[in-house]
């Protein structure tokens, strides 16, 4: 079966003052349809460059494709979060969201119910006509997740989404996320620093090494999903996983300290 | 995407482009002057222009425009510095004087001051005076907003400690204010130094009574086109020096960093 | 409502205050009349004035020339400084330029503008053109640069191509600055304008203010001078309430207030 992401040799490297610099070496990864991918790992590892790259917004080396199509750049079969919400500051919330169907002509009575049903599910129906800058965090990354969804794409990018939250809301945003993916059984490659995340939220981690980059270790997550927060987090699978990936990506980041 | 070092090597390009750019139009110029595409009226060539520079400087009448004119211009951004810190100290220190300036400046800061020449004029005559208060009148606005803007910003804690260490009001003033407004006022000073340039040799275009404004009209009444490109490149050149040397005294004398 | 009228009189009453002061020294002839006309008599002029045609003709000259070149030099100014933020190319070629003008004493080039096209509107528009070019090509280039990448990732990925990324995300972001730029613009099409005409012109506001003051009527000096002093006052409150409006989302607009917490 063909993976719906499949990355082979891919590396990159920047100009920089210093000269050039590899942020990512030789990364192979194969993504099936329908798994929650997290990538996780020491600071400046290259995780967010690698899902850059899956997006198409970065150019690398070695091959890119998508459902057995090699990518040539961004597309809507790839949507996208950052962590710094990326909302249209001079748009309201349903233009926002709105921004994709309309970008894509469709008819305007299919862009109002596509509209209509993600504010109900992001629960912003009060605020649909504000601005971004009248929003508290959580409220912006909410609708930059709706925005993102209103394109229907195939594959959910998610770039550190929930990292400028605060930890109640944090635990909010997941359940949500984790909710709307056990719905819709998109495919999701979301970039991590915070390893509880990775564990809660997907089936597979791949844990990357520092600088230069490339995916070292991978653990498969078996967690029985639909019950609560507090039975997933309190289980011993869970904290078993848990302990195995933080262990990993400590040993990881102690290469750094060692090499610097 | 380019890469920072892409844009490094591009900086490289960039000048070599630009001089290029420059150079084909000095070239181009000469050519259609030379060519007669135009009359010698409207685009006397590049050596003209020169040979009659060379003239005016060798027979003094440039150097002694200039000065005058540079005289005026300076005169009056003396008087506006002096008069514009001290009203900007004062505004922010004195909610009575603040209260009582601010309707006069929101009326006099978006009016084209030129238009107040022939009043000028009228009082202090068409020689020296009557320009160096025009200048000042000018430039007196953007220093007063920004000493005031930069004085009431001045960190609330640097003012009490150095009070808690006996240091007197004078003194505060000196060691403390001024220091902290210095980086504002020198940006309103690389704003206000083209606008005294300007006045001055405008105020000397309409009123005559000497220097460059006035023998640049002088000579296009004549029809001395090289005269004309001579006195506008020079005043060119001018502007050029008096910015850089702002730059240069901006980075020379560095502020200190806010203290936090 | 009541309120706001009395903290607009507090406001304004320096105004007021100064006026007083100003009609008190010349009732008492503390200051030659000739020289400094009293309030009073500059307001009769004013009247005058207005009630005949000669302010309104010669400021609608003035208001024309230089509304038309602030307007021809922000559609290209806009332009310009979109291509620049863009190409490096373009920018490496047309930088010197704009470098060039940025030093030049704009009314500087009114003599030679004399030259190729003569005293009168055409000039007027043309030196004004060149004058408010500067401040928007540089504010507009600004305002582009600074676009986060991550706003036109996000437009990639939900489909937008480049004409699509240009209209809908560069220029929205840039437009603050770009009306910082119009209001620096604003100021600089009134001063080149009045200073064309007063240089060299048979029309106009400058034209009107320097023939009273030669025929030494400087009551109607003093109101021609008035005139343009509110003019210009009005102008800038208009490009202000315009730019406010159109700036209705931005961060820096007052009443920015986070929701209920999510």
């Amino acid at each position: 079966m063909i993976s719906k992401i499949s990355v082979r040799g891919v590396s990159k490297s920047y100009n920089s003052n210093a000269g050039e610099v590899l942020a990512l070496q030789g990364t192979d990864l194969e993504i099936r349809q329908g798994e929650f991918v997290s990538l996780v790992g020491p600071s400046g590892c290259g995780k967010s460059t690698l899902l850059y790259i899956v997006g198409g917004f970065l150019a690398a080396n070695g091959v890119v494709q998508i459902d057995g199509k090699t990518i040539i750049g961004p597309g809507v079969d790839r949507g996208i979060v950052f962590q710094e919400y990326a909302l249209f500051p001079w748009l309201t919330v349903r233009r926002n969201i709105l921004y994709g169907p309309r970008v894509r002509n469709l008819p305007p009575q299919q862009c109002d119910e596509v509209a209509d049903r993600l504010i109900d599910v992001i629960g912003l129906r009060n605020f649909e006509h504000r601005y971004p800058r009248e929003l508290s965090g959580g409220m912006k990354q909410r609708v930059a997740i709706a925005r993102m969804l209103a394109g229907d794409p195939a594959i959910l990018l998610l770039d550190e989404p929930f990292g400028a939250l605060d930890a109640l809301t944090r635990e909010a945003m997941q359940d949500e996320l984790l909710r709307i993916w056990l719905e819709m059984r998109k495919t999701v490659l979301m970039v991590t620093h915070d390893v509880n995340e990775a564990v809660y939220l997907s089936n597979r981690i791949c844990v990357m090494s520092a600088r230069p980059g490339r995916i070292v270790k991978e653990f498969t997550v078996n967690l029985d999903r639909t019950r609560t927060r507090e039975a997933i987090v309190l289980s011993d699978e869970y904290n078993r996983v848990r302990n195995q990936v933080w262990l990993s990506v400590r040993q990881q980041a102690s290469t750094v300290a060692a090499a610097g | 995407m380019t890469g920072k070092g892409d844009e490094q090597a591009n900086l490289v390009r960039s000048y070599a482009l630009s001089t290029l750019s420059v150079a084909v139009i000095l070239i181009a110029w000469e050519g259609a002057a030379r060519a007669k595409l135009v009359p010698d009226l409207f685009l006397p060539s590049v050596s003209a222009v020169l040979i009659a520079l060379r003239d005016e400087i060798a027979d003094g009448t440039l150097p002694i425009d200039l000065g005058v004119s540079l005289y005026r211009a300076f005169a009056g951004l003396l008087l506006a510095g002096v008069v514009g810190v001290a009203v900007g100290i004062a505004m922010a220190r004195s909610a009575l004087t603040r209260w009582f300036l601010d309707p006069l400046i929101g009326v006099a800061f978006p009016a084209p001051k030129i238009a107040f020449l022939p009043i000028f004029i009228l009082w202090f005559g068409i020689d020296h005076m009557s320009k160096i208060l025009l200048v000042a009148f000018s430039s007196v606005f953007p220093i007063v907003i920004a000493t005031y803007s930069a004085a009431i910003s001045v960190n609330r804690l640097l003012i009490w400690s150095s009070l808690s260490l006996g240091s007197s009001r004078p003194m505060i003033m000196w060691k403390v204010i001024l220091p902290a407004c210095y980086p504002r006022i020198v940006a309103a000073f690389r704003v206000a130094v083209p606008v005294a340039l300007i006045t001055a040799f405008t105020a000397e275009m309409v009123a005559g009574g000497g220097g460059m404004g006035a023998t640049l009209m002088y000579a296009q009444r004549f029809f001395e086109s090289p005269t004309v490109f001579a006195y506008i490149v020079t005043m060119l050149v001018v502007g050029l020096v008096f910015d850089k040397a702002m730059l240069v005294i901006r980075d020379r004398f560095p502020s200190w960093r806010e203290f936090n | 409502m009541t309120r706001s009228i009395t903290d607009a009189a507090i406001r304004l009453s320096p105004i007021a205050i100064v006026l007083g002061i100003w009609q008190l020294t010349a009732s008492l002839h503390w200051v030659d009349t000739a020289f400094l006309p009293a309030p009073a008599a500059v307001g009769r002029a004013l009247g005058q004035l207005l009630s005949g045609n000669e302010i309104r003709d010669n400021l609608l000259v003035t208001l024309f020339r230089a509304l038309a070149g602030l307007a021809l030099a922000t559609v290209s100014g806009v332009w310009f400084g979109i291509g620049m933020a863009r190409s490096w190319v373009f920018n490496a070629i047309v930088s010197p330029l704009v470098g060039a003008t940025y030093s030049l004493p704009k009314t500087a080039i009114v003599p030679l503008l004399i030259l190729w096209f003569g005293i009168g509107s055409t000039m007027g528009i043309i030196a004004v053109y060149l004058t408010c070019l500067l401040p928007i090509i540089v504010q507009t280039y600004h305002g582009v640069r600074a676009t986060p990448a991550v706003l036109v990732w996000s437009a990639q990925s939900m489909g937008a191509e480049e004409r699509k990324i240009l209209w809908q995300i560069l220029l929205p972001h840039a437009l603050p600055d770009i009306f910082t730029g119009l209001r620096v613009a604003l100021g600089f099409s009134f001063v080149v304008a009045i200073s064309a005409e007063m240089i060299a012109s048979t029309k106009g506001i400058g034209r009107l203010i320097f023939m009273y003051g030669e025929s030494g009527s400087y009551d109607f000096m003093f109101a021609a001078v008035a005139s343009v002093v509110i003019a210009a006052f009005f102008a800038d409150r208009a490009l202000l309430a315009l730019s406010t409006r159109s700036l209705r989302w931005h961060e820096s607009h007052a009443g920015a207030n986070p929701g209920v917490a999510a």
